[in-house]
């Protein structure tokens, strides 16, 4: 039983892998939905790891992927690798290199030492892995200390909380015009500035295949990281803390060090994801924070299914392609519907049923249909198995184990 | 050896003392019941024991270890296990599940595959080996008890606090429990059991704590505490002249019913 089950889990790891791999021949024109629809599975999977499996209702996802975004754009926008020493601006050496920061000026720092550096002298922007890589560890800083300041308080302080970071983190950005760009947004160098050979063909850096197949690494990296967090002992405690805090912790679980570190992780990948996205779409405003966007993103994970994170990220997907395509007008007779506004209403409606009539989504049921395939049977046929055969003849029941934390050798 | 020592713990909720000056120390495998009437301060007084609240005032000592200001898995790791009044399995997690948990707790190193032959083990002892895939909350109210008494049997702890274990179970799963304390017992393990079932505490205890409103009213041995004039009028009121005889609350035998 457990042998066809793994074998299961492998073969739609690879049949969904594969189709994620031959989408881009599938739907050529759609490529920029894909994109996004990944970096919302990427969310939402992130989201229901934190809220399914860990019962921590955090609203300040989208601001966590707004923090790993505005880092990979300033870092993108202010910090120069250069070969020579600028003397203008704030700079440390590193190596051979000088990392130097520039300031907000007009010209900058930077263009006016260029002057007076040597004839040759290189000056190169951090490759975006970098800018990603920044984001995602300033994301688990704030991930840390809002864990570590909020997290032994109860549920519902953990969401006041969050709303309040999210929406403080968004009107700083908006209010700091000349570092962030404000409402205006801040502008990025794309994935692959120089372009990519892949295969031998070459893409130029406004194609989408490249920036999908990051993402897709992203998506794919990020899934098997939580997959295996979810099926350790991790996972098994952060499930028992939802459960019951207070039995957990009776039971030897530390409670807050689990809560914390689970904020701090999820955070790190709303973080990545919010990073790649920046340097995707290439120009990011605070209004990627909004709680309207974060409500989305719980909206999804709830319709596939909170405490399935393969159901969280096949909801994101599948809502993601469908709220496009409804952005097209339906007419009927004379009346024409604009589903551009309307579609959000359509999606609201299909949230309210779902948590009305299927609690536990739409696509976690079936997985869980598949998974635990046999297991009432299994219980049945044990229960109706007679007990005394398997027990030595002279006792009715079975002793108690001796030592029942002895690990086996 | 287990030593217990409670040493003048208080806790006060605003204007409610509802531990008043509790002293008493625990030597040793001892088999000890804790009594009272509804609102006497027993639950307050097992959640203090086990870091679920912190004292106002006093201390309490496990082996030596100070453990009234430890979080309450630090408490366990110390050997302190316990089960709620309400049973608390963990609902949407399997049988299997709930029992690696404290093993896999107590072990940081060690890996689930390890624990699993022990989890069946003890699922097998409590009977409820066949629901080890079925989720917490497929389990009636007294399987969900032998459940939290398996995952005490993972926890493996030197002191066990048992808070009403015989409260609504069917009577042979009551038997069951029965024999897990004897049997535990016989282990080297400790226990304190807050019962309204008379009955079975006189008979199951070696040594019986009386809390009325907050206070620790007698200690003693079942016998000695029967007569005790302050648990008598606890329960029956301060004008009975009546010996005090303990309440029987199982449900009558098959038997019994015939002959009614």
């Amino acid at each position: 039983m457990r042998g066809t089950m793994r074998r299961l889990k492998i073969l739609t790891w690879v049949v969904g892998t594969s189709f994620l791999l031959i989408l881009p021949w599938l739907i050529p024109t759609r490529m920029h939905v894909a994109v996004i629809a990944l970096y919302y599975a990427i969310l939402a999977s992130s989201w229901a790891l934190l809220a399914g499996y860990g019962g921590q209702f955090s609203f300040a996802h989208m601001a966590f992927a707004g923090l790993g975004a505005y880092t990979a754009g300033l870092i993108d926008k202010f910090i120069r690798l250069t070969t020579a020493p600028t003397y203008a601006c704030t700079e440390f050496p590193l190596g051979s290199w000088w990392l130097v920061i520039q300031d907000t000026a007009s010209p900058t720092c930077l263009d006016k030492a260029k002057a007076t550096m040597p004839m040759g002298a290189l000056i190169v922007k951090l490759p975006a892995w970098m800018d990603i890589l920044m984001g995602v560890v300033v994301g688990g800083l704030f991930g840390l200390l809002i864990g570590a300041l909020v997290l032994r308080l109860r549920r519902t302080y953990l969401a006041l909380f969050t709303i309040a970071f999210a929406e403080i983190l968004r009107t700083a950005i908006n209010a700091e015009r000349d570092i962030t760009g404000g409402p205006g947004g801040l502008k990025l160098s794309p994935l692959f500035p120089n372009g990519v050979t892949l295969l031998g063909h070459e893409f130029t850096a406004a194609d989408k295949l490249p920036p999908y197949l990051v993402m897709l690494g992203l998506f794919l990296l990020v899934m098997a990281l939580m997959y295996w967090l979810a099926g350790s002992r991790f996972g098994l405690f952060i499930r028992a803390i939802r459960e019951d805090e207070e039995a957990a912790g009776s039971l030897g679980v530390d409670v807050v060090r689990y809560k914390i570190l689970l904020f701090t992780i999820t955070a790190m990948i709303a973080a990545a994801a919010g990073g790649m996205y920046a340097h995707y779409v290439r120009v990011i405003a605070p209004n990627m924070m909004v709680i309207k966007e974060m409500s989305v993103v719980i909206a999804m994970a709830v319709i596939g299914g909170m405490e399935s994170l393969l159901g969280a990220a096949i909801g994101a997907i599948i809502i993601e392609f469908a709220l496009e395509q409804l952005r097209s007008n339906i007419t009927i007779g004379a009346f024409t519907l604009n589903m551009a506004d309307w579609r959000l209403v359509v999606f609201g409606a299909l949230l309210m049923i779902t948590l009305r009539f299927w609690g536990n989504g739409l696509i976690h049921p079936i997985i869980q249909r598949i998974t635990r395939r046999g297991v009432a049977e299994e219980t049945v046929a044990k229960r109706l198995q007679p007990r005394a055969a398997t027990e030595p003849e002279d006792d009715t029941r079975v002793k108690i184990p001796a030592s029942p934390l002895e690990p086996d050798p | 050896m287990i030593q217990l020592e409670v040493n003048d713990v208080s806790k006060q909720f605003g204007g409610l003392l509802a531990v008043n000056h509790v002293s008493f120390q625990v030597q040793g495998p001892e088999l000890i019941g804790l009594i009272g009437p509804n609102g006497a301060g027993k639950t307050t007084l097992t959640n203090l024991l086990s870091g679920a609240l912190k004292p106002s005032s006093g201390t309490i000592y496990m082996n030596g270890q100070r453990i009234d200001v430890l979080p309450p898995y630090k408490i366990a790791k110390v050997g302190l296990g316990r089960t709620f009044q309400v049973t608390r399995a963990f609902r949407r997690m399997t049988v299997l599940e709930n029992l690696l948990v404290p093993a896999l707790a107590m072990h940081p190193t060690a890996r689930q595959a390890q624990f699993v032959k022990k989890a069946r083990e003890v699922a097998e002892f409590l009977t409820i080996d066949h629901l080890l895939n079925e989720y917490a909350r497929a389990l009636s109210g007294g399987q969900q008890k032998l459940l939290e008494l398996g995952r005490l049997l993972m926890l493996d702890p030197d002191f066990i606090i048992l808070d009403e274990p015989f409260a609504g179970v069917h009577p042979r799963l009551m038997e069951i429990i029965y024999e897990y304390i004897i049997e535990t017992n016989k282990q080297g393990k400790a226990f304190l059991i807050i019962s309204h079932d008379m009955e079975t505490i006189f008979t199951l205890s070696q040594r019986l704590l009386v809390m009325a409103f907050g206070k620790l009213i007698a200690d003693g041995p079942p016998e000695e505490v029967k007569r005790d004039p302050a648990v008598i009028e606890a329960y029956l009121g301060s004008d009975s002249d009546k010996p005090w005889q303990p309440e029987r609350k199982t449900p009558p035998a098959a038997g019994d019913r015939i002959a009614a």
